[in-house]
């Protein structure tokens, strides 16, 4: 079959319109929606106990329950355009660590106080971020190890500020990461 | 010089490869959501979508979504491949004298 030069430029340029037109709608897919969710949770169930004490907490706690049912919600959207069949080993691997992570401190009786205890739960779920790095795409492993070492710094060496340290570094890490993955463009392989 | 493939270089068939290759490998696209970003019909792109599939060049899954049946297409790696391979070409014929 031979074609021109003129006829391989326009297929050429169908490929480049329509890579550019899918790009744009993938970047509305991938998981900034999340991120910007989460990132604002983290901000304000931290600034609620800096400002509200154990009241705080409490409501913060609320809080992370909406954003669960955010999550489902923004997950149940996007699906009707783009989607990733649920992946079973996966869910059934972040059960078995957000289980493993809940029993321990009722065995061992900590974490000691609430910074504590509110490091630890960012740091299982970090962890799970970690997992979903290796399992599905790159930046959610660096985003967690970062994260995880943020938490760890301000828990040990900022504990005075430690919840001014988790709004600005936690949640801002994960608002400032949902950016960088709308905007963006990572070819995943 | 490298082969055209016959079979993606239709234009219709090249938009909807060019379009589903930009997926990760997992991800999958509707199919009334393609036929509306690429403007064609449903027959028109069901026929399209059925050579591509019956050449493995891309899969088709049939499911339901709260009770309404739901087609999700997704490139497959031979798909990939050839894709990657018939772009190739195009830019050979682009720089041969």
């Amino acid at each position: 079959m031979e074609y021109s030069s003129e006829e391989a430029a326009r297929a050429l340029a169908t490929i480049d319109a329509s890579r550019s037109a899918m790009r744009q709608i993938v970047r509305a897919h991938r998981g900034h929606c999340y991120l910007w969710l989460w990132g604002v949770i983290w901000a304000a169930m931290a600034l609620l106990a800096e400002f509200k004490g154990h009241a705080g907490l409490r409501l913060g706690n609320w809080l992370a329950v909406a954003g669960m049912a955010g999550s489902f919600l923004i997950g149940f959207m996007q699906s009707a355009q783009l989607r990733a069949p649920l992946d079973r080993r996966f869910l059934g691997l972040i059960a078995v660590i957000v289980g493993f992570a809940a029993i321990w401190p009722f065995i061992l009786q900590g974490p000691a106080d609430a910074k504590a205890g509110f490091a630890y739960v960012a740091l299982v779920s970090m962890l799970c971020y970690i997992v979903a790095g290796i399992w599905f795409d790159y930046y959610l492993l660096w985003l967690g190890l970062a994260v995880s070492a943020l938490i760890l710094v301000g828990l040990f060496c900022f504990k005075d500020f430690f919840w001014w340290w988790i709004a600005i570094f936690g949640g801002g890490s994960l608002a400032g990461t949902g950016f960088y993955v709308r905007y963006g463009w990572r070819e995943i392989s | 010089m490298p082969e055209l493939d016959t079979i993606i270089h239709q234009p219709a068939r090249l938009q909807i490869m060019a379009a589903l290759t930009q997926l990760a490998p997992r991800e999958q696209a509707d199919f009334s959501f393609m036929k509306a970003k690429l403007g064609l019909t449903d027959g028109n792109l069901g026929a399209h979508l059925l050579t591509l599939e019956e050449s493995g060049y891309i899969a088709v899954e049939k499911t339901f979504v709260a009770r309404r049946p739901k087609t999700f297409v997704s490139a497959t790696a031979a798909g990939r491949k050839a894709f990657a391979a018939h772009a190739a070409a195009l830019q050979a014929i682009l720089k041969s004298p």
